[in-house]
């Protein structure tokens, strides 16, 4: 999986683009893991081009999105496809976690 | 060791990296089966994560180990099976997620609930456990007759 991480202005832009699977999980702990210690606590992580996810990719959004609240910022999502958004709303997440349809709009929350 | 077997079943070793093959493979057979697209989608999660937790559970993680997957289909259903030869799945030990609490893992298996219409296994062959995963075709109802 190829994951890119820009900076717009406060906000921290994770794009990771390929399966978020039981094989990738672990790359994406460790890219949300290091920008945590890093400070990095207000993330949007753009979906758009995930077109695949599992039980292991979401548990690793999940944590890191506790974790950023932990610290006072939140890990937002967006740009879901609607495959992926299944997977959301059937393990309510989608109620408990913040989506947005577009990254703008999900950058644009954190003003 | 990976590829197709006989018609109808694909064999992956126990690496996640080749859930990726399953899945390609998965897509092609739903397709043939005349799955819808909506559909399909929902059945490569359910067999993914079973086929996961085959590589977690059954061979905790060692690769190398083989996972056969068979899809069958009639004018009413379609049956996929799910066969590993590691250890056994325990149903005591499975919890089911408290999605209120917002589970970080053990969600698995509830994916696969959701995108199935009915979901068993057997642990009574010598190895391993067979898992069976039916999803009724549109408008046929569980509970109905067999084509």
């Amino acid at each position: 999986m190829e994951i890119q991480v820009t900076q717009a202005s406060e906000v921290t832009v994770v794009v990771p683009k390929g399966d978020l699977d039981t094989a990738s999980a672990a790359q994406m702990k460790q890219t949300l893991g290091a920008l945590l210690d890093a400070g990095k606590t207000r993330l949007v992580v753009d979906l758009g081009g995930v077109a695949y996810m599992d039980s292991a990719g979401l548990g690793q959004l999940v944590n890191a999105m506790k974790l950023a609240r932990k610290a006072g910022g939140d890990l937002r999502l967006c740009a879901l496809s609607e495959e992926t958004l299944r997977v959301f709303k059937t393990t309510r997440l989608n109620k408990e976690m913040a989506l947005y349809p577009t990254r703008q709009a999900a950058i644009a929350s954190w003003r | 060791m990976i590829g197709e077997g006989p018609e109808g079943t694909f064999v992956l070793t126990s690496e996640p990296q080749r859930l990726a093959g399953l899945r390609e493979w998965l897509r092609e057979e739903l397709t043939r089966h005349k799955v819808e697209q909506q559909e399909q989608f929902g059945l490569q999660v359910a067999v993914g994560e079973i086929c996961s937790n085959s590589i977690k559970h059954a061979y905790n993680w060692l690769g190398g180990k083989p996972i056969h997957v068979s899809v069958r289909g009639t004018d009413d259903r379609l049956i996929i099976e799910v066969r590993d030869f590691g250890k056994k799945f325990d149903p005591q030990s499975y919890q089911p997620p408290d999605l209120e609490a917002v589970p970080e893992g053990g969600i698995g298996l509830h994916l696969v609930r959701q995108f199935v219409d009915e979901l068993s296994f057997d642990v009574t062959e010598e190895q391993g456990t067979r898992w069976t995963l039916v999803k009724y075709r549109p408008g046929r109802t569980p509970g109905a007759r067999p084509a």
